[in-house]
């Protein structure tokens, strides 16, 4: 079929904020939309709430709207825009919601606005439970076996039916699954299922078989609207049934299916997606018991997901864009295959020759009380994926992409066990085995180094597989097979040998089966307690680099083709492989390396997306890729991170999926032959990697490479960065900071904190997020902080005076060495204290005075200039007592570029790749801000995914993602941004208010005005007695948590008495219980809760605003460079 | 090696209705059923060197012998045994694209033969600690017992970039030791093509394999004669489904197959080689030529595709590399839909209008002085890579053929329903209806 004549202008649906289980991939899924539609004549009106994004950049789409996800927003602007479609399919959940909201209340159809690329009807079928297994049971696939049941006797006879423990109990019709559970006798069968018929609205439980330790698979399929289907990747879990895929780890193909068990679950997924009638991309997962070659259908989401964006990078194949392109009508034997070329269609099945290995990226070393068990529910923020030649090489590639701290494997010693920093002393004891055996069978972010930890004490491959319930064997000997080169080159260690002496067929062997240089260091030196860090020069990674280029061992780069080079391709992605073979083929392909004069900039990606460093970086990345193109250039990307823009391969001219170490940076660099490497858009991965490159210059000259660090130097890096060096600079420029001072043992830093006074700021250097950061009141606290901190020479505490109750702001500029361009000065509404990450900031400032502003601006210009800095940096301020600090200066692109960029329209990524490169400000156009309306950006959090999470923002980053909100009224672009972080907006009910005394009397003001628009005002006694005898309002008293008695703020919140939750947190005493418990409660209920004075008086702004209805949506008025 | 003889396995026949006593034969993975051998050991350095000069060092596993001939590579990532065991192979040695072969072991049962048949297997990594339910060894063990030798640790991706841009090549393999040798094996070796190969992959004697077998009704299905060209045992299968079928060597006429079992109607296996080979590829081509001319319903698959190409006076030619795998997308150029499907040929037959696209550099074509027997046909399917012909219909005529596999295996199974396209095909025909495939393209 061809393309659609009768649609001109398409809606896109954006998937909003980045969360926990939606994450990036969903800008890149939409980011090829856009391309691809606008590429073939089609105009694109882009919806999304997040500005970090690159999908609402002007070079994506020609109409912009940054705006909350809600139907009634997405209503208006199809009102103001008159769209002949809705893609809904690259959005994710958010998106088919809202498509689905519009359609059911009849919009689309008086609108007459069509939805295209998907159909409600089978994305209801696939998704309401019942009606799936239905559907599937009339096609004769098989679903797991479940029988309802309305007594105990007909509990005891199904179980014999299903045959056999485990068994699930699922009540029906009850809320958040109550009284369901697993029972693996008849005993907790009994118990659980009357507890389960107990709560059943209906007196009734599904009892079920239980599919756990099942293999679980995977099926990525596009269908056009011809029937022509395909499978694009399959991918099997090593993570056994019971751990969400998302939080599985993950093997593209899959391997241990013979052609035909695979061929029959083929055949399976092809019927469902007929049946179903889906077009597009789809992706089905199966339950597969290798013991009996039984299979289950477990799921199918109807749409491009996470796991489409993964297997389009694992393949080569663009999902995303293809199912675009037959949203409009193409069949895929009608659209170019893009990675071959001409001739061939997109109506193939990609072939591998490779492996590869994705691994969740987990947020537990940043929030070290959280419960880290994985299951049913996901808990990752991110992922990175790798290639190789084996299941080894993707593996270990796939770990050093984690950027965890440990970048290979190393045997686990109790400081693994301590839930968080590495804890020195703690390091030489050995992890005990009931430890590491809870490890294995409890499924957590710990369990693959626990699985190659167990084969290092010689544990069998049956031992393991039984303890993890059920890891299929094969997978299991390629950690062995890790375990035992490891134990190979120890052993060589052992005997002496010398990096310098390793003999080259055994070099090639470990470099083959993924052993970083690094890594062979390390167990050549028996994997020394103090770590990785403190192996001497003559014994270290670069000793064996040495080495390794002494054989003229280099990786070669392979092409990802999805065709096994079956034909000649023209995609340039490649990845690294150590393989063997005495044929030096290097390189697959590169479109004329040497006859083109063109200069090769490699610009550093930033990794998987974790806290504090997030989609942001990634924007960032794609940025500087354009410019240096812009320039004439060749970008080349180096990126780990499957869901991303960046890794997408017609973002740069060459991409390299690789982990961003030092050494295969360098590789790459010497394989590119690169001219320049940006460092400044991949967020701490690529700041990090500056010195140490930096000393490898001299190494990598001697081999032909003569490469700059493009933009500000890393001794201008260092000296932003190192606390010591940035007083000095502060000093001499007359510049204020906080007093603070830097301690390398707990003696300086108890000396330190007296000396400032407390409350003090405490952190380790040199760490993106605020890890580790805390604001301590006194010497108590500072111990306990001390009993968790590591501190040694190499990893700093920097301590400084708190300022209570400050202004912070932000800035965002561009330096070229003459001028400094600032992007935006940002107005943090929480004081300083609130990681910056976290806290909700307007563009303009809203409260500060001119001379302030111009102080800060004159400082940002001495701060660009007199450090040397070419390209971006950020500042952050703080206003305390009418006076101006310097916080910090991060001499990088910060996470609020994008968001500058969509505020001010000043493309500031751009302008400032363009100046690492050399160019000046004066040489480039650069558009005047906007000033129309303001901006204002959001945090959005993961507390409903972390369970033992304290759910208040502190100095510690928790935000994953973040939204804006725009208008002509401040209060109003707050409302927005309110409601895009998808919490309600109460406009009636009850507001619960407790905070600490010194914010009691600010409440007054604040509750008037609530009893003014009708609500009820709860607090407790204290809280109370001031709002009343002060401010003469009538409040509901109510009992503090701790007295145990009823109503509590608990019960309260159950009984639906509150919308609004107003808790400034206290530092100690009983009351910091009580606010984590009700704060839990309100993550749970949805009810949203302020936590600062100063967050409190916006929300009542924003209750006001949105009692006079819903502020009209502003398009984006904004232009590329 | 084996302690007692296995029992043969395969028995297409077996359990279709109205079939008591169907004959049995050897699956190749029967022989690992009751033996044990030896475990691969330590690895000895191996060298494999191509016609063109290239050499590739690596470890040999397999059986302890030199291998040589035609260099080819499939693409499919999983299958290795059905590959391995596809009569198809003959003369060649045959390169894996994917990594890692051997990953579920050999499994009895699910072999496309009863013996491995390309001359030597190339590989990046062997698996050793084969991982599934019903493995019987790993493929270590599948090639000593069949005396097929191995090479691992081969950059396979070069070598098929190589392949890819000279087209297929001869080569041999061997312990590194005896390069002086192994180079002047290579200089004396012919290709493959030469030879008479589908003589030795056909089966010697003509088999009933379900006598008596019959449809849901009782009803006898029709007869149907299997010329063996180097026949897949899951063709035998499916057509044991649908037929009582008459398993023929390549060597038996037209004539005496009607005499002595009047089928009612002749299929064309796969096979190895060179389709215009005069040895019995030509024999099978004139019993085909004569069943056509008989007005008799016809199925042709791979090497029967072919040779029916040949028959209609289109000329068939070397490709350039073949196409080997479990991807190829073809096109039913009537319905306009995209079949993914399975492959294993070198050989194509030219388009009538565009001609001989992807040759190989070796310019080999057929040459055939024999007249076409008079047949209007029409391109069916094409292959939507590289546009080279997939598939004919003869119009007017219950016949048709194709290059593809339906019966997968390994592969995806797309395209089985053109078994029951040729069920309808037979049965419309013996009740005398008009034969379905109409003119025009």
């Amino acid at each position: 079929m061809p393309r659609r004549q009768d649609i001109n202008k398409i809606l896109i649906l954006g998937s909003g904020p980045i969360r926990i289980g939606q994450a990036a991939e969903f800008d890149f899924s939409g980011s090829q939309a856009c391309r691809a539609l606008r590429d073939d004549g089609f105009e694109v009106v882009l919806v999304n709430s997040n500005p970090a994004t690159i999908q609402n950049d002007p070079e994506m789409a020609d109409r912009i709207y940054i705006e909350p996800l809600l139907p009634e927003v997405v209503k208006r602007i199809m009102e103001m825009e008159k769209p002949d479609a809705l893609l809904a399919g690259m959005g994710g959940q958010t998106a088919l919601n809202i498509a689905s909201a519009l359609a059911n209340d009849g919009t689309l159809e008086d609108l007459n606005v069509e939805l295209i690329g998907c159909n409600l009807v089978s994305i209801n079928e696939a998704e309401d439970r019942d009606q799936f297994k239905k559907t599937c049971e009339e096609i004769d696939l098989p679903v797991c076996k479940a029988i309802a049941c309305d007594s105990i006797e007909e509990v005891l006879d199904a179980a014999e039916k299903l045959g056999g423990f485990p068994l699930l109990i699922r009540p029906a019709f009850t809320l958040g699954g109550l009284g369901g559970g697993t029972a693996f006798d008849t005993g907790q069968l009994v118990e659980i299922a009357s507890q389960g018929i107990l709560h059943s609205a209906i007196g009734q439980v599904l009892i079920e078989e239980s599919i756990l330790g099942w293999q679980e698979h995977e099926y990525e399929v596009m269908r056009d609207g011809s029937d022509n289907a395909i499978i694009v990747c399959t991918m099997e879990n090593i993570d056994p049934m019971g751990v969400h895929t998302g939080e599985s780890v993950v093997v593209a193909p899959q391997q241990t299916l013979s052609d035909r068990d695979h061929q029959m679950l083929r055949n399976a997924s092809l019927k469902l997606i007929r049946r179903l009638n889906i077009m597009g991309g789809c992706n089905v997962q199966f339950a597969f018991e290798q013991s009996t070659g039984e299979y289950r259908v477990i799921e199918v989401n109807p749409r491009v997901s996470r796991s489409s964006a993964l297997a389009s990078k694992a393949t080569g194949y663009p999902i995303a864009r293809m199912a675009a392109l037959i949203a409009v009508g193409y069949s895929l034997d009608e659209l170019p295959n893009p990675i071959t070329g001409e001739g061939t269609t997109a109506a193939f099945e990609p072939t591998l020759d490779y492996c590869v290995v994705k691994i969740p990226r987990w947020p537990f070393d940043k929030f070290r009380t959280a419960d880290r068990q994985i299951g049913t529910s996901m808990k990752s923020t991110g992922e990175v994926m790798a290639i190789g030649r084996c299941f080894e090489e993707a593996l270990l590639k796939a770990w050093a992409s984690l950027e965890y701290g440990k970048p290979h494997p190393r045997p686990l010693t109790m400081a693994d066990s301590s839930d968080g920093e590495d804890i020195s002393e703690r390091a030489t004891e050995s992890i005990p085995t009931a430890i590491l055996e809870d490890w294995l069978r409890i499924p957590t972010d710990r369990r693959m180094g626990a699985i190659i930890e167990s084969f290092r004490r010689g544990y069998s491959i049956e031992d393991v597989r039984d303890l993890t319930g059920g890891i299929t064997r094969w997978f299991l000997h390629g950690f062995e097979k890790i375990a035992a080169i490891e134990t190979e080159i120890r052993a060589a260690g052992e005997l002496g040998i010398d990096p310098s002496e390793i003999p080259n067929d055994e070099l090639r062997s470990w470099k083959g089966l993924g052993f970083s240089d690094l890594h062979i260091a390390d167990a050549l030196a028996g994997f020394p307690v103090a770590g990785f860090k403190s192996l001497p020069t003559d014994k270290d990674e670069n000793a064996i680099r040495n080495r390794r280029h002494q054989l003229r061992i280099h990786p070669k780069y392979r092409m990802v083709d999805s065709c096994a080079a079956e034909f000649a391709a023209v995609t340039p992605y490649y990845y690294s492989t150590y393989e063997g073979g005495s044929v030096d083929s290097g390189i697959d392909f590169v479109p004329g390396l040497d006859e083109k004069q063109k200069q090769r900039i490699v610009v550093i990606g930033s990794g998987p997306i974790r806290i504090g460093q997030g989609i942001e970086f990634d924007y960032g990345c794609v940025h500087a890729a354009g410019a240096i193109q812009d320039l004439g250039h060749e970008a080349i990307i180096i990126n780990n991170n499957p869901e991303t823009v960046s890794t997408d391969f017609d973002t740069s001219d060459r991409l390299y999926f690789d982990p961003l170490s030092l050494e295969s940076v360098s590789e790459i660099l010497l394989r590119e032959k690169a001219n320049g490497i940006l460092l400044q858009f991949g967020g701490q991965t690529a700041i990090n990697l500056a010195l140490p490159l930096s000393n490898s210059l001299p190494h990598l000259s001697q081999l032909g490479l003569n490469l700059s660090i493009e933009g500000t130097t890393p001794e201008s890096i260092d000296e932003a960065s190192d606390r010591e060096r940035f007083e000095e600079f502060a000093l001499r420029n007359g510049l204020r900071m906080p007093e603070g001072a830097t301690a390398t043992n707990p003696d300086g830093v108890r000396m330190a904190a007296n000396e400032i006074g407390y409350p003090v700021l405490i952190r380790p250097s040199y760490v993106l997020g605020g890890r580790g950061m805390e604001i301590l009141a006194n010497y108590k606290q500072l111990e306990s902080y001390m009993r968790d901190a590591y501190i040694a020479p190499e990893k700093p505490l920097l301590i400084d005076k708190y300022l209570g109750n400050a202004i912070e702001l932000d800035v965002d500029a561009v330096c070229d060495g003459d001028e400094v361009l600032i992007g935006a000065i940002m107005e943090h509404l929480e004081e300083a204290g609130i990681h910056s990450g976290d806290s909700t900031c307007f563009i303009p400032p809203q409260n500060i005075p001119e001379e302030i502003i111009s102080q800060v601006e004159d400082w940002t210009r001495i701060i660009g200039l007199k450090l040397g800095i070419r390209g971006c940096f950020n500042i952050q301020f703080a206003i305390h007592d009418g006076l101006l600090y310097v916080l910090e200066v991060n001499p990088r692109g910060s996470r609020t570029f994008p968001f500058v960029a969509k505020a001010t329209g000043i493309p500031l990524a751009r302008i400032a790749a363009r100046i690492s490169l050399g160019e000046k400000l004066t040489d480039l156009e650069i558009p005047s801000p906007q000033q129309d309306a303001v901006c204002v950006k959001a945090p959005v959090f993961p507390f409903i995914k972390l369970r033992g999470l304290d759910p208040a923002p502190g100095p510690e980053m928790k935000s994953t993602g973040e939204v804006m909100g725009s208008h002509k009224r401040a209060s109003a672009a707050y409302l927005k941004a309110r409601l895009a972080t998808e919490l309600p907006v109460p406009t009636e009910g009850g507001v619960y208010v407790t905070v600490k005394d010194e914010d009691k009397l600010s409440m007054i003001p604040l509750t008037k005005k609530l009893r003014s628009l009708g609500f009820n005002i709860f607090a407790t006694k204290g809280t109370a007695s001031v709002l009343r005898d002060s401010g003469d309002l009538e409040v509901n008293t109510c009992y503090r948590i701790a007295e145990g008695n009823s109503p509590d703020a608990l019960d309260l919140m159950r009984q639906g008495e509150i919308q609004l939750i107003i808790n400034t947190p206290r530092s100690s005493g009983g009351a910091i219980l009580d606010g984590n418990m009700m704060r839990r409660l309100a993550v749970e209920l949805n009810i949203p809760f302020v936590t600062t004075v100063a967050g409190a008086k916006m929300e009542v702004e924003a209750i006001t605003e949105a009692r006079k209805g819903l502020p009209e949506p502003r398009r984006l008025d904004i232009s590329s460079l | 090696m084996s302690e007692s003889q296995p029992l043969p396995s395969f028995s297409p026949g077996d359990g279709i209705r109205g079939v008591s006593d169907a004959p049995a034969f050897f699956d190749a993975a029967d022989i690992l059923q009751n033996s044990k051998v030896s475990r691969h050991s330590a690895k000895s350095p191996g060298i494999l060197l191509l016609a063109d000069g290239t050499r590739y060092e690596g470890f040999l596993f397999g059986a302890e012998k030199i291998s040589k001939g035609e260099l080819v590579f499939t693409t499919g990532m999983c299958g290795y045994q059905e590959s391995l065991t596809d009569p198809s192979f003959a003369g060649q040695v045959l390169t894996f694209t994917y990594p890692l072969i051997g990953n579920y072991g050999i499994i009895p049962g699910i072999s496309e033969s009863s013996k491995i048949h390309p001359r030597g297997v190339v590989c990046r990594h062997q698996i050793s600690h084969p991982d599934n339910r019903e493995s019987v060894g790993s493929i270590h063990e599948f090639l000593v017992a069949h005396g097929v030798p191995g090479i691992e640790g081969i950059d396979t991706r070069s070598l098929t970039r190589r392949v890819r841009e000279y087209g297929t090549l001869l080569c041999v393999f061997g312990p590194i030791e005896k390069e002086i040798e192994l180079q002047r094996i290579l200089n004396e070796l012919t290709p493959p093509d030469k030879d008479d190969l589908v003589s030795q992959v056909t089966c010697t004697e003509e088999t009933l394999l379900n006598e008596g077998a019959k449809d849901i009704e009782g009803n006898n299905l029709p007869r149907i004669a299997v010329i063996d060209c180097g026949i897949k045992y899951n063709i035998l299968r499916k057509l044991c489904n649908r037929f009582e079928v008459i398993w023929c060597p390549a060597n038996s006429t037209f004539e005496e197959i009607m005499e002595k079992w009047n089928p009612s109607a002749f299929f064309a296996s796969n096979g190895p080689g060179d389709p215009a080979h005069p040895g019995l590829a030509a024999t099978a081509r004139k019993t085909l030529s004569s069943a056509i001319m008989n007005d008799m319903p016809v199925m042709g698959i791979c090497l029967g595709h072919q040779l029916m190409g040949l028959n209609a006076g289109l000329k068939t030619y070397k490709l350039r590399y073949g196409h080997r795998g479990s991807n190829q997308p073809v096109m039913d150029l009537e319905s306009g839909r995209i079949h993914i499907t399975s492959q294993n040929h070198g050989f194509a037959v030219e388009d009538p209008i565009k001609g001989m696209l992807s040759p190989h550099p070796s310019g080999l074509i057929s040459n055939i002085d024999e007249i076409p027997i008079e047949v209007d046909f029409k391109v069916r399917y094409v292959n939507s890579n590289d546009g080279t012909v997939e598939g004919l219909d003869l119009i007017g005529r219950p016949v048709f053929t194709i290059q593809f596999h339906p019966e997968s295996c390994p592969g995806p199974h797309d395209a089985s329903p053109l078994f029951d396209r040729f069920q309808e095909l037979v049965s419309n025909h013996l009740i005398n209806k008009s034969p379905i495939i109409q003119g025009g393209r």
